[in-house]
């Protein structure tokens, strides 16, 4: 792309620098210095902090971009005869914001991982591929075309790969890592047969940019049927469930706690499954303009809501806690879109909720990474025997994080999910915002769960250990093989000497603090943020009743988790082992897991795979073998007319001679 | 003496050296006979080229070049079935030819 | 087509720079082994250079048939030699120069034989210059033969696991689809009454429709064994795993697109309705190959065979894209070739590293590699995502056109190429998860990585796979200079 850097717009120079420069910390730490830690750290940390600039800017800047006019600035990448691809940036409200919290909190966490990750023998790998990482999502965030949108897409999970496998020596690691690749591919595929799909219904070949506004204004132009949006519309979702880890193929995302905590920190906030839902608010005038595909994607992620809510609940790792506790974040916001897309809504709910919980599960995250690099174990029963409460930073941030999480006035996540539990409302069928309010229930239960268990340590005599030794052995089969294996991965890069001295070091502390100070200040800023994305602030009539039953489930769910986990006399069993059965269903995680296994092992390399090379090595192979052993076979059979006798063949020659002689003579 | 100074009387003793030849190769099973009766038939052959071109294309060249010819091509190939002879001598440690079966089918 | 002459003979020395070398080479002593790899790495690079030069040189804006020669060689026939460049043929001799440069620095460790291997491999090299460049289908075709029989050789000699077996194999069929290809030139040459062999003459020909039909069934056939079509693949896999690494390199990044080539340049073009004909049947077959592909592949466990099974895969992609006839698709197919060919020059150039200090290729037996050796690992890993059509490499962009290309023609047939992807990369993932990040073996733990030397080739490849990953336009803008005429043309 050879363009006069003078001639170009100083804003796509700006997009550019913000997608270009991560990109390039990327290449040159591979490329040259990756055996140089520190050099590594100042070219990614450089890298990324000149974007987290440029992206508050972008945000106080840039005027006049609005949902329906964005500004558009691209360039061509590759033209073809009906294909042409534009690279460029879609800059609007929603990308600016989101821009502006990817760049954030990726720049936090590669500040807090000078702290985590020091000594680590891939050091400068690691922040390597964070830049990608940061690129990729940037990218995504501000692209103007779907095929460079579906590009930074794939980037993600590719990224998401390499970090989630970060530990490769780790087998569980790896493995982890090919499964959050192979399933979200799954399903991009639907993803990229959606593109392709919408394409062949447009039959309009100028479109071939598929820019984002285009696809926005199909709903408006009625150019297609409500069937074939539906159709397009669910494939694409296909995309944003595997990122966004929707039911049923959330089951990447609890085990992608294989990577390092700070990479589930960016993971799970504001990079890789924040990716989904961003992109349903991207294209959220395209999804609602077609109610069938809206009223799926309510039912699914309310599917996803409910189970891994229950699932959460009876994880005993934290990150497994969290992890779930995402998914079941990310099926609100879901919801929440769906629901607004059904009543009529706007995509403020859902966004919302997407912009507080990337604040508050960072944090949760980035302390949770705290405690497993003090203590070593990822078990909470265990840091909080070892004096979890005395680490004074993480264990305030972490309340925070979770009361935020539990929906609790005044923390962010109240009012967002106030918002997202309002559009539910606003949908005739009662039962979605039933379900809605019994999972924020079950969320608060399984948030404070953990923090109890956290700040209320049992001496070690307590019965309540007794509970947890023979449960122990029964979650053995479940997702106790996850329990201590970051705990070995990491001890063996020489983090274990850090036991000894208390205290956070500042580079894992500061990104703390300046999260607690967003989960605080965002619900503030909920009418400042809804102004700036709509253009205008609706005024919300409050509804009490909602108001009334969202806080009372949030507290009840507290108050039970107080009475199973808190209180002095607790046991730690939980009023879920009343019912065995239903336990260890969710302890099974509703064997999700185990129907995937089933279905690679029966289904694709048990049938097709083997079928196919059956039929290469017998049919295929064995018709051309067939050929060539016939030829042997026929040449066998033939072999008698070779007597080996020289004169008897010598007068087979002369007799025939003579007689072609003698014919050609007589015949002429 | 006409009969030395026809055609046919040349013809007539190729066409004898010829079928001695023949017979000797079809009939003896000493591969040095078979080889010498190749000889006849090569000689058959020139004395037809010789024949014919001194009754009936008397151009002096033609004939006697072909005639020297047959001549090299018949050292040559002496040469190398005595060769070949002598290969099938080390190995069967006979030289006859009902021995050499190694390409029975 | 307009011609456009050369000033110098360019093609002709980037033909005749193996050739030279392989007479030099005659020459030389089997102990001068430093002197042998030095000519042939010297030859190989002159050819590597001047394909750049005619790919950066070519002038689109002009298009046509530029850099041409002409030499009548038998004036009776019509046989003339006459080479040139234009959009479709210059991205596949820089494959070509890409291949046959990395190809010799990567045999530098050779012990066997070393004067045989580079005469062999410069003589096969030259074969295949012989053909992207030549527009007589007499050269076509004699350079086609060229180019496969030092491949049985090399095979047979150098090879490894059941190489007489795979070497037969390869060739008979081989051998089998030139039995094919020569009626339907010969019926061409006949049925056009003009004497000639310039396949740009034959072009201007109307042939009648059911000649068209079976020559380019004939050729399509014929040709297509050599480009790995579903059902005549299995030589494929067979011969890259017998092959030693650079001939491997060779055979399936450049060798099998001269099958994909030739159904593009003398099949496709002299045959336009023969091709109408059968497009369908050729969608059927590629798209068969490209799922077929990935699930065979996905039940291997030797690394060869994982590989050879992803290039019936990718090969099945080029023939979709071909089948299409439309632009983006024969884009793209181009695209595809030249992208594969760097692709799997790459993955055999890994695995060949890896093969010749562990003498296995079983990937469960290997584990752990990227302890062991990262740098070699970091080549594989690089080639299998490329293989699993990663953005930000080349053969996304080419898998991109031609699964668009294809849902517009063939919509079944191109959601099952989609849907084949995801196993793509189960398939991809497998394998480096399997070789490279487990528990190392302990016998192998004593081996080096990759020495800077050794590691220059696999870079020089991964240079050029993401150089048009990032910026495709330089290549499909090349390709679609010819592209469109073409498809005028047809």
């Amino acid at each position: 792309m050879g363009f006069n850097i003078g001639s170009v717009d100083p804003l796509f120079l700006a997009c550019f620098a913000i997608v270009a420069l991560p990109a390039l910390a990327f290449g040159t730490i591979m490329i040259f210095t990756w055996r140089r830690d520190n050099l590594s750290l100042g070219i990614s940390l450089t890298c990324s902090t000149i974007p987290l600039i440029l992206a508050w800017w972008l945000f106080f800047t840039v005027k006049g971009a609005t949902l329906a006019e964005p500004i558009i600035l691209q360039v061509n990448w590759m033209v073809s005869d009906a294909v042409v691809v534009p690279f460029g940036f879609h800059l609007d409200p929603v990308s600016l914001l989101m821009l502006v919290i990817v760049a954030t909190i990726s720049w936090l966490i590669q500040i807090y991982s000078i702290g985590y990750m020091e000594g680590d023998p891939g050091f400068a790998r690691y922040y390597a591929d964070l830049s990608l990482f940061g690129m990729a999502m940037l990218s995504l965030v501000s692209a103007s075309g779907m095929v460079q949108l579906f590009i930074s897409w794939e980037l993600v999970g590719l990224a998401s790969y390499l970090l989630i496998g970060f530990w490769y020596e780790k087998f569980s690691a790896s493995e982890a890592g090919k499964k959050a690749f192979v399933v979200t591919r799954f399903g991009d595929i639907g993803f990229y047969m959606g593109l392709v799909f919408l394409l062949y219904f447009m039959k309009d070949i100028s479109l071939f940019g598929l820019g984002i506004a285009d696809i926005n204004n199909i709903g408006l132009t009625q150019k297609l049927t409500e069937a074939q949006i539906t159709l397009c519309a669910l494939l694409i979702f296909c995309g944003v469930a595997g990122k966004s880890a929707q039911f049923p193929i959330h089951v990447w995302l609890p085990d992608a706690m294989e990577g390092p905590t700070p990479v589930s920190a960016l993971l799970h906030s504001a990079t890789m499954v924040a990716a989904g839902v961003y992109l349903m608010t991207r294209l959220f005038p395209f999804f609602a303009a077609s109610a069938t595909a809206m009223a799926v994607v309510l039912a699914i992620s309310t599917i996803t809501l409910i189970l891994s809510s229950t699932i959460g609940m009876v994880a005993r790792d934290i990150k497994q806690v969290w992890a779930y506790s995402t998914i079941s974040q990310l099926g609100f916001m879901a919801m929440g879109l769906a629901a607004a897309g059904l009543a009529h809504g706007t995509l403020f709910a859902g966004y919302y909720h997407l912009t507080t919980h990337a604040a508050f599960k960072a944090l949760l995250f980035l302390c949770a990474g705290v405690f497993i690099h003090h203590f070593g174990t990822n078990d909470f029963f265990v840091m909080s025997k070892d004096g979890g409460r005395k680490l004074m930073i993480p264990m305030v941030t972490v309340t925070i994080a979770a009361l935020a999480l539990a929906g609790i006035f005044p923390f962010s996540g109240f009012f967002s999910k106030e918002l997202v539990l309002a559009q539910l409302w606003h949908l005739d069928n009662k039962l979605w915002v039933g379900l809605g309010l019994f999972g924020a229930f079950l969320t608060a239960y399984y948030t404070f769960r953990v923090i109890f268990v956290l700040l209320f340590p049992r001496p070690d005599d307590h019965p309540a250990w007794q509970t947890y030794y023979v449960r122990e052995e029964v979650a053995g089969h479940g997702h106790g093989a996850h329990g201590h294996e970051e705990e070995e991965a990491h001890g063996s890069h020489g983090h274990g000497g850090h036991g000894d001295h208390h205290g956070v070091p500042w580079v894992m502390a500061f990104p703390l603090i300046v999260l607690a100070g967003f989960t605080l200040v965002l619900g503030f800023m909920q009418t400042r943020i809804e102004k700036f994305l709509l253009g205008e602030s609706h005024p919300h009539e409050l509804n009490y009743l909602l108001l009334v039953l969202a806080v009372g489930c949030a507290l009840g769910g507290i108050g039970m988790a107080w009475l199973d986990w808190g209180r002095a006399r607790a046991n730690w069993s939980g009023f879920l082992s009343k019912f065995p059965m239903l336990e260890n269903f969710f302890i099974q995680k509703w064997y999700m897991d185990h129907f995937w296994r089933w279905f690679l092992n029966t289904v694709i390399y048990g049938t097709f795979s083997r079928i196919f090379t059956y039929n290469d090595r017998r049919v295929v192979d064995g018709g051309v073998d067939a050929v060539a052993l016939g030829t042997i076979g026929s040449g066998r059979l033939l072999s008698f007319i070779q007597t080996a006798f020289l004169q008897l063949n010598l007068l087979f020659m002369v007799l025939v001679l003579a007689g072609v002689g003698i014919y050609l003579l007589m015949g002429r | 003496m006409l009969v030395f100074n026809q055609l046919e009387t040349y013809l007539y003793l190729a066409l004898i050296l010829f079928a001695i030849g023949l017979y000797g190769v079809l009939a003896r099973r000493n591969l040095i006979a078979v080889l010498i009766s190749v000889e006849l038939i090569l000689n058959a052959a020139m004395i037809n080229f010789m024949a014919f071109n001194r009754f009936v294309a008397p151009h002096p060249a033609v004939g006697q070049v072909i005639a020297l010819f047959i001549m090299a091509v018949a050292a040559a190939e002496a040469a190398i079935g005595l060769s070949i002879i002598i290969a099938v001598y080390r190995k069967l440690k006979a030289i006859n030819v009902e021995q050499a079966t190694e390409l029975r089918g | 087509m307009t011609e456009h002459l050369a000033s110098f003979p360019y093609l002709s020395c980037m033909l005749l720079s193996p050739v030279v070398g392989l007479f030099i080479l005659l020459f030389l002593k089997e102990h001068q082994r430093l002197a042998i790899r030095m000519v042939s790495l010297v030859a190989a690079g002159i050819s590597f250079g001047l394909s750049i030069y005619t790919f950066v040189s070519y002038d689109k804006a002009l298009g046509g048939l530029q850099f041409v020669e002409k030499y009548q060689w038998v004036k009776a026939f019509g046989i003339t030699y006459f080479v040139g460049v234009e959009g479709m043929n210059a991205p596949l001799l820089l494959l070509t120069g890409i291949v046959i440069f990395t190809g010799v620095l990567t045999m530098w460790e050779l012990q066997e034989r070393v004067k045989e291997y580079f005469i062999f491999q410069l003589a096969l090299v030259t074969g295949v210059f012989g053909v992207f460049m030549s527009y007589d289908m007499f050269f076509f075709f004699l350079f086609y033969e060229i180019a496969v029989v030092p491949m049985y050789i090399l095979i047979l000699i150098w090879g490894s696991t059941r190489k007489i077996y795979a070497a037969m194999k390869l060739t008979l069929y081989l051998m089998a689809g030139s039995g094919l290809i020569i009626p339907g030139i010969l019926l061409l040459y006949s049925s056009s009454g003009l004497f000639t062999f310039n396949m740009l003459q034959l072009h201007a020909v109307q042939f009648s429709p059911w000649v068209q039909k079976l020559t380019f069934v004939l050729m399509y056939l014929g040709f297509g064994v050599l480009a790995g079509v579903w059902p005549f693949h299995t030589w494929s896999p067979v011969g890259h795993v017998a092959a030693p690494t650079a001939v491997s390199m060779l055979h399936a990044g450049v060798l099998m697109k001269l099958g994909s080539f030739a159904i593009l340049r003398v099949a496709m073009y002299l045959c336009p309705q023969g091709f109408q004909y059968w497009a369908q049947f050729m969608g059927l077959l590629a798209a068969t190959g490209i799922v077929y592909g990935v699930f065979v592949g996905l039940a291997q466990t030797d690394l060869k065979y994982v590989i050879g099974y992803s290039s019936v895969s990718h090969m099945g992609i080029v023939g979709l894209g071909l089948a299409t006839g439309t632009v983006d698709g024969l884009n793209g197919a181009v695209f595809q070739m030249f992208a594969h060919g760097v692709m799997t020059a790459l993955f055999f150039s890994a695995v060949g590293y890896i093969y010749d200090r562990t003498h296995t290729r079983d990937i469960h037996e290997l584990g752990g590699f990227s302890k062991i050796m990262p740098v070699a690992s970091a080549f594989f890993i690089t080639a299998a995502l490329c293989g699993a059509g990663v953005p930000g490499m080349a053969s996304f962009w080419a898998e991109l056109l031609v699964l668009i290309a294809a849902v517009k023609v063939f919509p079944i047939r191109g959601l099952f190429a989609i849907a084949s992807l995801v196993i793509g990369a189960l398939f991809a993932l497998r394998v480096v998860q399997n070789t490279f990040f487990n528990e190392p073996n302990p016998k192998f733990t004593h081996f080096e990585d990759v020495s800077p030397f050794l590691g220059l080739p696999r870079m020089i490849l991964i240079g050029f796979l993401i150089f048009f990953g990032l910026f495709p336009q330089v290549m499909v803008s090349m390709i679609k200079s010819s592209i469109v005429p073409f498809i005028q043309g047809m």
